[in-house]
């Protein structure tokens, strides 16, 4: 593992021809020291791989009622959750949260899952949320941007001291040319979204025991909040894009068959390959 | 001198103001070691915690002054004032401040406000000799400068109240011009007031017409032309940048890419893009293949950044993707994808999810071209009709079938690009009031074809 994240510098130190240039295709065969075709051809293909962690970040407020006082309205708690309540922390080193500076120590560091964060206040800021990898995922961190939400919307009624104000978002952490220690070590985790791994990686076999003790540290199944957590629906989405895709094609295909209309003659337009 | 000082005066016992004040001492300001004094919580919150000019600029001993007067007593009196502005000694009272009893000395504070202007006043002599213009009689000058000394050189009261028809300038140029003349005149040498304001400082009337005249053309601009100025600009930018970038193809983040065919695109780009914005040439610079150079750089430059947030990612691939679509098409676009119900930015940005997004996108992009085509076809062909003049009898079928299409391509359930949106301007209107009447009068179909062509 160090021998493969060693060999990533390259690639980091300068970004801009991190391209398949044969440059970085020598200094990784260098150090692998067996460049027999087969290995070549393997790196190429893990350049191309690409592993996704789903992740959801937000947050959720609890609006403290009569115990409510001037600086203290609401007990909040931020948070990035796997986004089926995985264990993120296969790939996720550390978590800084950075708050509004009227906080005492404003920035929070959180190093081991679940990664979260809670505070009582009465204001809505944009929480910075860090996210800092594994030594062998990457060395640059990721930003995501939250606004501390605490009051409801207008339209949701009042605000009730029972159900909290939750709001959350969906996105992806997409990491490129993975090194294969990486990939060794989470190809089967469920946190992580692994395509199909090319035909001859040598996969290590899975250890379900460790694998099992981790998840209990770190995974959000069984989280005290996890009945506010919101659900994203992946085939939802998909299925109304697909609804307003095939609204569009038909317009499209109506379209062209007026155009030939007033043309009186085939279609002699630029050919649009889609559809 | 606010409400809280008049109440600060009354007596402490005095009912609910007193408990407010005492609960609010009570109250432990848990911030405090933190905000300054004086500062509001929100003010503070709004500053970001930082040290803002805000706090700087608020002087904090004005908040702690009045704190030190509060074992004065303060009380509040109905009292007679003069006023040193008025001539007529009239009496009036109003609600003074006054300190352990002791009413404030001195003017009355508005009276300062009083300002008048001296204007000049000269002699018949002096007219004679200087002032003789052939464009302004002796009265009409006094009379001008009565009104000067009655409103103060207010000038559009004056245009308004003079007798004769001149323009504000018209009268400055005189007043100004006869002042100045005077002012020489008087002076026992010219250089004693060269550096008189009036002297050093000509009005220039020609001036003032022609800045009143372009300020006015400006602010009339109406919405339609400044959206047209916008995007002329957002298109001479974009071809600006697109020159910058086939010069130098180093900058360009696409080493894996061979050089020739980035540059050989951008150039063709620029080339169709600054021909000119007539609507025939806007057909070709259609967004129906959107720069593949420029999608795959996008790629290539995500794959680089090792690690990436999907949404950034599809961000990314957006731009790329609309890169050769200018910023009205971006924007109908946007209004289509609302239209349908799709959500801008998807919420569930899975990779399967962001690229239906780009392809529905990019679909989009062509569906709004070929509306353009047809449009564009539409108007071609009308306009070879009108040429050849007489309605041939095969024209009527040709024009009810048109009225057909534009019914067929108005969605039932949403309309495309905002475009036959109902909201947009007056013109946007025009093919669908033609709807209605295009079967019935042929002669009013001709004026809104020729409408659709600046769409």
């Amino acid at each position: 593992m160090p021998q493969s994240s060693g060999s990533k510098k390259p690639g980091t130190d300068q970004p801009d021809v991190s391209g398949p240039t044969p440059k970085s295709q020598r200094t990784k065969m260098a150090n692998k020291s067996s460049d027999d075709g087969d290995k070549k051809n393997l790196v190429n293909k893990l350049k191309d791989l690409e592993i996704s962690v789903p992740i959801v970040y937000g947050n959720i407020a609890f609006w403290l009622g009569k115990k409510a006082s001037e600086y203290q309205s609401h007990k909040w708690t931020v948070y990035v959750r796997g986004a089926s309540n995985e264990d993120i922390s296969v790939v996720v080193k550390r978590v800084v949260f950075q708050l509004h500076s009227s906080f005492n120590n404003p920035t929070r560091i959180i190093d081991s899952p679940p990664f979260e964060l809670s505070e009582s206040g009465w204001g809505e800021f944009e929480i910075v949320i860090t996210l800092h990898f594994h030594n062998d995922v990457c060395e640059k961190p990721v930003h995501l941007y939250h606004h501390l939400k605490l009051y409801p919307e207008d339209d949701s009624g009042p605000m009730s001291v029972k159900k909290p104000v939750v709001v959350e978002s969906y996105d992806e952490i997409v990491l490129t040319e993975p090194s294969e220690g990486f990939l060794a070590r989470v190809h089967n985790n469920p946190a992580v979204v692994v395509p199909r791994l090319p035909l001859g990686f040598p996969l290590p076999p899975p250890v379900p025991l460790e694998d099992a003790e981790k998840k209990k540290r770190g995974d959000t199944k069984d989280h005290s909040l996890s009945q506010w957590f919101t659900n994203f629906s992946e085939a939802d989405e998909l299925l109304k894009l697909a609804a307003a895709r095939q609204q569009v094609q038909a317009h499209i295909a109506r379209l062209r068959r007026q155009l030939n209309l007033v043309d009186g003659q085939p279609q002699q337009l630029k050919p649009v390959p889609d559809i | 001198m606010d409400a809280k000082d008049i109440l600060q005066g009354l007596p402490k016992n005095h009912s609910a103001i007193a408990y407010l004040q005492n609960e609010k001492k009570s109250r432990p300001p848990k911030e405090s070691q933190r905000k300054p004094d004086g500062i509001s919580r929100e003010v503070y919150a709004l500053t970001g915690g930082l040290a803002p000019p805000l706090v700087a600029s608020v002087d904090v001993n004005q908040f702690k002054r009045r704190t030190q007067t509060e074992n004065e007593k303060v009380t509040w009196q109905w009292l007679p004032f003069t006023n040193s502005a008025r001539k007529d000694n009239l009496q009036l009272y109003h609600w003074v401040r006054v300190v352990n009893g002791v009413p404030p000395t001195g003017d009355y504070s508005f009276a300062k406000y009083n300002k008048h202007v001296d204007v000049v006043k000269y002699t018949d002599e002096e007219y004679e000799k200087h002032l003789t213009d052939p464009m302004w009689t002796k009265e009409e000058t006094d009379k001008l400068f009565d009104l000067c000394e009655l409103f103060d050189l207010r000038f559009i009261v004056i245009a308004d109240k003079f007798p004769s028809s001149r323009t504000v300038e018209e009268l400055k140029a005189r007043y100004y011009n006869v002042t100045r003349t005077i002012l020489i005149a008087r002076a026992p040498s010219p250089g004693d007031v060269a550096g008189h304001p009036l002297v050093k400082e000509q009005y220039n009337i020609l001036h003032e017409v022609e800045r009143k005249r372009s300020l006015s053309m400006v602010l009339s601009h109406t919405k339609h032309q400044e959206r047209k100025d916008a995007e002329v600009l957002a298109e001479a930018k974009k071809i600006l940048e697109t020159r910058k970038a086939a010069k130098d193809p180093d900058a360009l983040e696409l080493p894996s890419m061979p050089d020739a065919i980035p540059e050989g695109e951008d150039k063709a780009a620029v080339v169709v893009d600054s021909a000119s914005p007539t609507p025939n040439n806007h057909l070709m610079t259609g967004p129906v293949a959107p720069h593949v150079s420029e999608i795959a750089s996008t790629v290539a430059s995500l794959r680089s950044m090792r690690v990436y947030l999907r949404t950034y990612g599809l961000e990314q691939m957006v731009q790329a993707a609309s890169s050769s679509a200018g910023l009205r098409t971006i924007k109908r676009v946007e209004q289509t994808l609302q239209d349908l119900g799709v959500n801008l930015k998807p919420r569930v940005p899975t990779k399967a999810v962001c690229a239906e997004h780009l392809e529905l996108r990019k679909e989009i992009l062509t569906l709004l071209n070929l509306q353009k085509q047809l449009q564009y076809k539409e108007a071609e062909g009308s306009s070879y009709r009108d040429a050849s003049y007489t309605e041939t009898p095969g024209t009527p079928p040709k024009r009810s079938q048109r009225a057909d299409q534009d019914r067929t391509f108005v969605p039932d359930s949403f309309s495309f690009g905002g475009e036959r949106g109902v909201k947009r301007d007056q013109k946007r209107k025009a093919p669908a009031a033609r709807l209605s009447e295009a079967p019935s009068s042929p002669a009013q179909s001709k004026r809104p074809r020729k409408f659709k062509l600046d769409g």
